[in-house]
């Protein structure tokens, strides 16, 4: 088992896969990731040296992953309810916001859209 | 009318079928008009289209019946099914032993009368095969008693070859350089693994890269060889794997050569007096430093004479065979990303420099100064298609046959395709100043002859695989149906059972 910013991996996961459970990290970014501290892409977290391991939590402590990110979709979403715009309304109503119609298939936004948006 | 009597055996007419039916049924005979369907009808048989009908308000949607969950057996063990994919069999019990098949030696390597015939792979010298990655999973080994290869004129030349560089003519010490080109089937692999048990038979030292593609597909681990030149990669696990098919392999010829020179970049861990083979043995065990060490290696190996301060144990180095399958991988980018996320070029590895960097002659140094055969084959099978190998081995075909690089006949990279110069340059070899180096050669391997194809075919025939009459005008058709030959082709119609009708 092996630390990555306090998420602990089992040896025989692949590290690709595994930055990208982070919430905010997605193909691109585990790529150029790993590029930069020389990982190829197969590699298992078992194989990972001592300091790649070290690099790559310095490096994803520095990026805005996981709680941080979600915090700020929050934001972003309470920002648009507080200066009253349109789309901060529809998120509150729990209505589609980018214009769709609302007559049939809304079951999305009425899931999702929401102040306290899940994510 | 047809009555339903049997007229011949009236006698025997049978008081009625209607008794078997079960009573319930008389009463619908005698009440319903149409009385067959009824009669004929199984009165156990439920109506099939007999659904109650819904309720009111009730749910009409048909319900869908759960999946029952699947047993389901536990998934094999890690590495078992690549280890079942790579499995090499050689040997089949059922096939028919051959008598008086030879075994390759150094007396028949270069007999000519043998041309046609198959000449057995000797037994012990085939755990220093599989060591090498000589076979393949896909190639027919396991249909025969033992493995043999035919005698071809390309493999009498081969075996010539190497028979005069190892020997003490003027050939000794020769360095030759050759890419072996073909259609698929042609046997450039087995070519391959016809020249490394011909220099197992001489005692040369074997070093192979079984499948070029494993070093460039990102697969093994790679990092930048230093900080001073961080645009060159190593690939240490790749390395060591290098290190240990070589010490496997070549572990007679290795142990009993030691070290002759100083090597500063391994520091206090080489000896006076140690073995190549415990020299190599490090890099196995610390892959951190198997590129050092193969380096270390290769200097021993290409040695001529011992260093200052080693001159008590020196012994003259056998020649190197290289070979390399699947050339054309190792042309193009590979998957590995520098630290900018931009794809490596193969040649920045390093591991793919110091083997293509065998192809050029060596100005001031010669690459082998023992001798030995340098032999990369291409594959027409798995093959990336790179405009630049195409025209390389086009300009490579045409210096062979005395067109001057000047001259307008030579054949040149279109400008609009964008050929990789780095690939040009990897192919283009100038002739050298020392004696011994050979210039890069082009072998293109084709179909076998007729002779040797009937010497092919009749080995299937005393194997027990093939039922046939193997005569001339038989083997002419196969001979003509394998494309002229082309060995894979042949083996296909030998190893397809017939019966003889």
């Amino acid at each position: 088992m092996v630390f990555i910013l306090g998420v602990n991996f089992p040896e025989r996961n692949i590290v690709k896969k595994s930055l990208e459970s982070f919430f905010g990290i997605g193909n691109l970014t585990s790529t150029r990731l790993l590029a930069r501290f020389h990982i190829h892409p197969t590699c298992k977290v078992g194989d990972l040296g001592n300091k790649q391991v070290l690099d790559i939590t310095a490096a994803l402590s520095d990026m805005k992953i996981e709680n941080d990110l979600r915090r700020q979709y929050l934001d972003n979403i309470k920002r648009l309810k507080e200066t009253g715009t349109y789309r901060g309304r529809r998120h509150a109503l729990g209505l589609p916001v980018r214009g769709q119609r609302t007559r049939s298939q809304i079951k999305n936004a009425v899931k999702l859209n929401r102040m306290e948006r899940r994510l | 009318m047809v009555s339903s009597f049997c007229w011949s055996c009236l006698t025997r007419l049978p008081s009625a079928p209607r008794a078997i039916l079960p009573p319930t049924l008389t009463a619908q005979r005698v009440a319903a008009f149409h009385t067959s369907t009824a009669l004929f009808s199984s009165p156990v048989k439920k109506k099939k289209g007999d659904v109650v009908p819904a309720k009111f308000r009730q749910a009409k949607s048909a319900k869908m019946k759960k999946k029952k969950p699947v047993e389901r057996t536990r998934p094999p063990a890690v590495g078992e099914r690549k280890a079942l994919k790579k499995r090499i069999v050689l040997s089949n019990p059922n096939a028919l032993e051959i008598e008086g098949m030879q075994d390759l030696s150094a007396d028949n390597m270069v007999d000519a009368r043998l041309r046609g015939s198959i000449l057995g792979l000797p037994v012990p010298m085939l755990d220093q095969l599989r060591a090498v990655q000589a076979f393949k999973p896909k190639q027919g080994w396991s249909i025969f008693r033992r493995p043999g290869t035919v005698v071809r004129r390309e493999t009498l030349e081969l075996g010539r070859l190497i028979d005069g560089i190892s020997g003490e003519g003027e050939n000794k010490g020769r360095v030759v350089r050759k890419i072996v080109t073909g259609v698929r089937g042609s046997g450039k692999t087995v070519h391959l693994l016809q020249a490394m048990s011909m220099a197992f038979t001489k005692n040369w030292v074997v070093i192979t890269v079984p499948e070029a593609q494993d070093l460039v597909i990102a697969n093994t681990a790679y990092a930048p060889l230093s900080d001073e030149n961080p645009n060159v990669y190593v690939q240490n696990d790749a390395t060591a794997a290098l290190l240990s098919r070589t010490v496997t392999a070549n572990q007679n010829v290795l142990s009993s050569l030691s070290v002759s020179q100083a090597h500063p970049a391994l520091k206090s861990a080489v000896k006076p007096g140690m073995t190549l083979e415990a020299l190599a043995k490090l890099g196995i065990q610390d892959p951190a430093a198997a590129w050092n060490v193969f380096q270390a290696l290769w200097t021993e190996l290409t040695a001529s004479s011992p260093a200052p301060g080693f001159e008590g144990t020196f012994k003259p180095r056998p020649p190197v065979l290289v070979t390399l399958d699947n050339l054309a991988h190792w042309m193009k980018e590979s998957k590995y990303n520098s630290i900018d996320c931009k794809p490596i070029h193969a040649h920045d590895l390093v591991f793919v420099q110091h083997f293509l960097s065998l192809l050029k002659p060596n100005a001031d140094k010669p690459t082998l100064p023992n001798g030995g055969l340098i032999l990369y084959s291409t594959s027409a099978s798995n093959s990336p298609t790179i405009y630049g190998v195409t025209v390389a081995l086009q300009q490579l075909a045409a210096r062979q046959a005395g067109v001057k690089p000047s001259s307008p006949e030579y054949p040149q990279a279109d400008p609009f395709l964008n050929a990789d110069n780095r690939v040009l340059a990897a192919f283009d070899s100038s002739k050298s100043t020392a004696p011994k180096e050979g210039s890069l050669e082009l072998q293109t391997l084709g179909g076998l002859t007729r002779e040797e194809a009937q010497g092919f075919m009749e080995y299937f025939a005393r194997s027990g695989l093939l039922r046939e009459n193997v005569t001339d005008a038989w083997v002419g058709e196969k001979w003509s149906l394998a494309g002229g030959g082309v060995i894979g082709e042949l083996e296909k119609l030998g190893r397809r059972l017939r019966v003889v009708a």
